[in-house]
């Protein structure tokens, strides 16, 4: 008993202590039901955007010292996070978007087109953050230009030259060079929920007609032509190109794979590739576009990565368009999306991309690749984004076969169809 | 010679668990080398960092908050253990000596709502709790701690109490003494044993607790100490050696009150088991 | 406050193992219908003391359960302000839903496999550490010691552990000449690593209970069954096993609740695939409400394992009391 009331004692007098401590910290943490704008950053506490994030908000804050704004990290449940905060009612008055701020999040959202800084929204953002209507609802910090991120010197390695990449039979044959190596051609995470959905997302663009693509979008769902974005995964599995620890595999050992060079390829966004820089800062990594299935040109995939919407019941809108307003402005945008490691959001901004800037020379500057949206965010039904995760999944673990996948497809495309547009 | 085979029997049993600590050990050590190394450092887990890099910790402190986290878990995780203590054996007490019909269907209510999984309850709890102002409040989640940890103490407490002899209570009551009285004077002094598994069992999982404080305690400033590991990993980063230098920070005054309270734990889980 | 005289009130061991010798199971059931009469006599009043305990439940715990029970009529996507009612589709749905099944077997599995390893090997542990050893204390400490670490953080340990390119395991396989192992991809594999990790874990509780069931056990009983020829296994079985009997009760209670309630492992270990393959009713629970947006569906799922909760402790408590009185 008596030790009980000692160690309640001793930890009150720490903790009280600590608080006391705490409470006089940064400027991105303290705040105790003032009246603050709480920002949901959905950054990890020690990433280099969020550092940058809270030096430019510093600054904010000595120009308008009656705005409190607070940053707050994120774990990996962070749409967990958002989803339990939106079905409460209890909103956060700035919250990161990670490429939803339409699809999901547009009715929570306040539109945003009319602000001064919308004039220099970067148009390859405006399928996959603009509604019919013209309307957008977040504030691009960057701009995700992503396709097939390699290891060059695995490729070295194996003898592979990205320029001769054109089709995905190039690709096969250059997959098929780096297994000779012994090395893993394709690294994929499939226990996070989502990298197993890029390689569909990212190979899907290219399966479809303009037409076909224009009748993805009116609700009739083009089944042959989506069964070769998955015949094409089950082919690699096949042929053994997937880590072979690839149910269990985390990001973060795509990041490791990437960067030691046992792995060659990775679909992914490319914050991918900073993280593998933090664990090998010599490595050679860039991006190549993705070859189409139906014989055309390649293409990057592009679309919303960091953006901030404001809630449309938050009580200090003004204040929060304000400081949006200031994130907006081009030394602050450019300093922002530099740290992100991708190009700027807006057009006013200044793209430096540290180690994929001549990968961007080469395909954006020089090649004026074609820049296309997210297959399932414009093409498919909201919600679907799920499915193709699940689905794709599936194929890769051999759970169900291609047309078993297909018909998940198929069948939630038509139910959430139904339900949404 | 049945001294020999018992001697060689010893060294056999002594190998087993020398091996067992060993196994048990292993996760430990990759977590101290894993703190110690900077991320560059891709040499493999066995391999002990070739410096004392301290980097981690720095990051841990600095960047991640981590004392002020282990000071909000320490004020939950002290409060609120001791509340389960004394709501728990209060409860118990009618539960283990009045075996009633409704008694007995509240036993078993209360077993079951140990198995309640917290993601089941989470929307609609946090519904109400922002209703109620709650969020980011200490009362809010040392409320949702208590309420989560009392019924196992309430099946421990109880499970005590069944072991004490009634013969002193019983004279207690010829001698008029009410059951305050009773459970004031005689029940609580005699269940330190019992206490001590009881807080350890509790004041580990509140501590360590992630699936409900997390969303309770969101803004940095009143985070407890698994959200803050936590932080280290997000959708598009994460940083494993400050992570592992975090948990290390985090794992420190468990152990110290463990060791504290250690030496009354063999006891109470003695009585524990002969109820 | 005014304590008598603690000394005088505490059962002394030895009285406590003589009820335990004499009448193993000191439990309403078979006591002699007298005492438990002139219990009842003292009142309802004292019913009071679990009033806040009951207060707390019916606020944090059963309000929001009950609040599940009307989602799951719903099509609920979890997030969104508007939502429709489906009827009893959900319930219809998770009746023919393999998924469902397959991860219902996971959590028995993850229940059962993980309690009976801890028992066997936390009895053998403290038997072991029953004996007279050098350095016994710092054994103990050390099988307890990762108890005290959260899930999380020891999962991701061993997460990293069996990592395919940098896990220690497989340089250890790698040293040995042969070829890494992709130790999580499958999902039989991955189930029996998980129940590993978690009983190795927590085994450390099951051994402290057994140490305390065994030094509770008076020497007397073994010299005198040693006058009669009986050793080892025999005694085993006719002294060691019946008397521990209360202490595999409450071992086993405990055991059996953390491997059904098992999360945070799965979650980091395998994060609940290959496909679902690994889920438990609670990691799915999680899934579906937030990563498929179904919060309707995964509240009925969430009702269905309450009432599986319910039948599986009524089912529990008529074993543990019939195994009472045959004892």
């Amino acid at each position: 008993m008596k030790s009980r009331w000692t160690l309640l004692a001793a930890g009150a007098v720490i903790s009280l202590s600590l608080a006391g401590c705490g409470a006089s910290g940064d400027a991105g943490s303290s705040s105790e039901g003032d009246g603050s704008i709480e920002v949901q950053t959905g950054l990890a506490v020690d990433s280099k955007l969020l550092g940058t994030l809270k030096e430019v908000t510093n600054s904010f804050q000595q120009a308008n010292p009656n705005v409190k704004i607070n940053l707050v990290p994120s774990t990996t449940t962070y749409e967990k996070d958002m989803k339990v905060r939106l079905a409460s009612g209890n909103v956060p008055d700035i919250w990161w978007t990670h490429g939803w701020s339409r699809d999901r999040y547009s009715k929570f959202l306040l539109p945003l087109q009319n602000e001064a800084w919308a004039a220099n929204f970067n148009p390859a953002l405006s399928d996959a953050m603009k509604d019919d209507a013209g309307a957008f609802y977040a504030l691009p910090i960057d701009t995700d230009i992503a396709g097939i991120i390699y290891n060059k010197d695995v490729l070295d390695k194996a003898g592979v030259n990205i320029a001769d990449i054109k089709t995905w039979d190039d690709f096969d044959s250059a997959a098929a060079a780096v297994k000779a190596q012994g090395i893993t051609p394709i690294t994929v995470s499939g226990k996070a929920n989502g990298p197993a959905g890029n390689l569909t997302d990212w190979i899907a663009p290219g399966a479809f007609s303009k037409d076909e693509l224009a009748q993805l979008k009116k609700g009739t769902f083009v089944g042959d032509k989506y069964k070769t974005v998955l015949d094409l995964v089950a082919k690699w599995r096949d042929q053994g190109y997937f880590n072979p620890d690839y149910a269990s595999a985390a990001t973060t050992d795509m990041d490791h794979a990437l960067a030691q060079g046992q792995a060659a390829f990775i679909f992914s966004q490319n914050n991918r590739v900073n993280n593998a820089l933090q664990y090998s800062p010599n490595a050679h990594l860039g991006y190549m576009p993705i070859p189409s299935l139906t014989g055309g040109s390649g293409y990057l995939v592009g679309g919303e990565m960091n953006a901030y919407g404001i809630s449309k019941t938050s009580a200090h809108a003004e204040d929060a368009k304000k400081f949006l307003a200031y994130l907006a402005e081009p030394a602050n945008e450019s300093k922002l999306a530099q740290s992100a490691g991708s190009a700027p959001g807006l057009t006013n901004a200044t793209p430096n991309m540290g180690a994929l800037q001549a990968s961007y020379d080469q395909w954006m500057t020089q090649a004026k690749t074609t820049l296309v949206p997210y297959f399932d965010r414009v093409y498919l039904p909201n919600g679907m984004w799920n499915t193709v995760v699940t689905t794709t999944d599936s194929v890769i673990t051999k759970q169900s076969s291609v047309d078993a996948a297909l018909g998940q497809v198929e069948s939630d495309f038509k139910s959430l169809y139904g339900q949404g547009k | 010679m049945h001294l020999s085979t018992n001697r060689l029997f010893n060294a056999v049993v002594g190998v087993v668990l020398l091996l067992a600590a060993l196994i048990q050990l292993v996760p430990f050590y990759v977590a101290v080398t894993t703190a110690f190394k900077p991320v560059t450092d891709l040499s493999s887990q066995l391999v002990p960092p070739h410096e004392l890099f301290l980097g981690n910790f720095l990051t841990a402190l600095n960047q991640g908050n981590i004392l002020r986290a282990v000071g909000n878990s320490i004020l939950i995780t002290v409060i609120s253990t001791v509340l389960v203590c004394l709501l728990g054996s209060m409860a118990a007490y009618p539960l283990a000596r009045r075996l009633t019909a409704v008694n007995k269907t509240v036993s078993l209510v209360i077993v079951g709502l140990i198995m309640v999984p917290p993601l089941s309850i989470l929307v609609p709890l946090y519904t109400m709790m922002n209703q109620l102002h709650a969020i980011n409040s200490y009362w809010g989640v040392i409320a949702v701690m208590v309420t989560g940890h009392l019924p196992l103490a309430i099946f421990l407490y109880s499970a005590f109490m069944r072991s004490l002899p009634l013969s002193i209570e019983e004279a207690a009551t010829v001698d008029g003494a009410n059951m305050l009285q009773i459970l004031f004077r005689i029940i609580f002094p005699v269940l330190k044993p019992v206490t001590a598994p009881v807080i350890i069992l509790s004041g580990v999982s509140i501590w360590n607790e992630f699936s409900l404080s997390g969303y309770l305690l969101a803004k940095p400033s009143v985070q407890t100490i698994a959200p803050a590991i936590g932080s280290f990993f997000s959708q598009q980063s994460s940083n494993l050696g400050a992570a592992a230098a975090a948990s290390l920070i985090a794992v420190i005054p468990v152990l110290v009150a463990y060791l504290f309270l250690q030496k009354y734990f063999i006891k109470g889980m003695v009585a524990g088991a002969e109820k | 406050m005014p304590f008598l005289p603690a000394q005088q009130l505490r059962p002394r061991r030895t009285d406590v193992a003589e009820t335990v010798i004499t009448k193993p199971s000191p439990l309403p059931a078979t006591k002699p219908p007298q005492p438990a009469g002139r219990r009842r006599r003292r009142g309802g009043l004292v019913n009071l003391l679990y009033v806040p305990a009951l207060l707390l439940f019916a606020v944090f715990t059963v309000y929001p359960l009950i609040s599940g029970v009307g989602l799951s009529f719903t099509n609920w996507d979890g997030y969104s302000p508007e939502k429709a009612m489906v009827g009893l589709a959900n319930y219809t749905r998770l009746f023919s839903d393999d998924t469902f099944r397959m991860v219902l077997i996971n959590t028995v599995v993850y229940g059962l496999g993980s309690t009976i390893f801890q028992q066997v090997f936390g009895l053998g542990l403290a038997m072991a550490l029953d004996r007279p050893l050098r350095g016994r204390g710092a054994a103990r400490a050390i099988i307890y010691l990762p108890v005290l670490v959260s899930p999380v953080i020891m999962g991701t340990m061993y997460y990293l552990l069996f990592g395919y390119n940098n896990g220690a395991f497989n340089d250890v396989v790698t040293f040995f000449g042969m070829d890494r192992v992709a130790w999580l991809s499958n999902s039989t594999a991955s189930i029996a690593i998980i129940v590993a990790v978690n009983t190795l874990q927590f085994v450390g509780i099951s051994m402290i209970i057994y140490l305390a069931g065994l030094q509770s056990i008076p020497s007397e009983y073994y010299e005198a069954s040693m006058l009669d020829g009986a050793r080892g296994w025999k005694q085993f079985t006719n002294i060691t096993l019946p008397l521990l009997q209360p202490a595999f009760a409450t071992s086993i209670v405990l055991n059996l609740i953390g491997g059904l309630k098992l999360f945070d492992v799965i979650k980091v270990m395998t994060g609940g695939g290959p496909g679902y393959s690994t889920n438990s009713v609670s990691t799915l629970i999680g899934v579906v409400y937030f990563d498929n947006q179904s919060a309707g569906y995964a509240s009925a799922m969430g009702v269905v394992l309450f009432l599986m909760i319910v039948l599986f402790t009524l089912v529990l408590n008529s074993l543990l009391n019939r195994r009472r009185l045959e004892a």
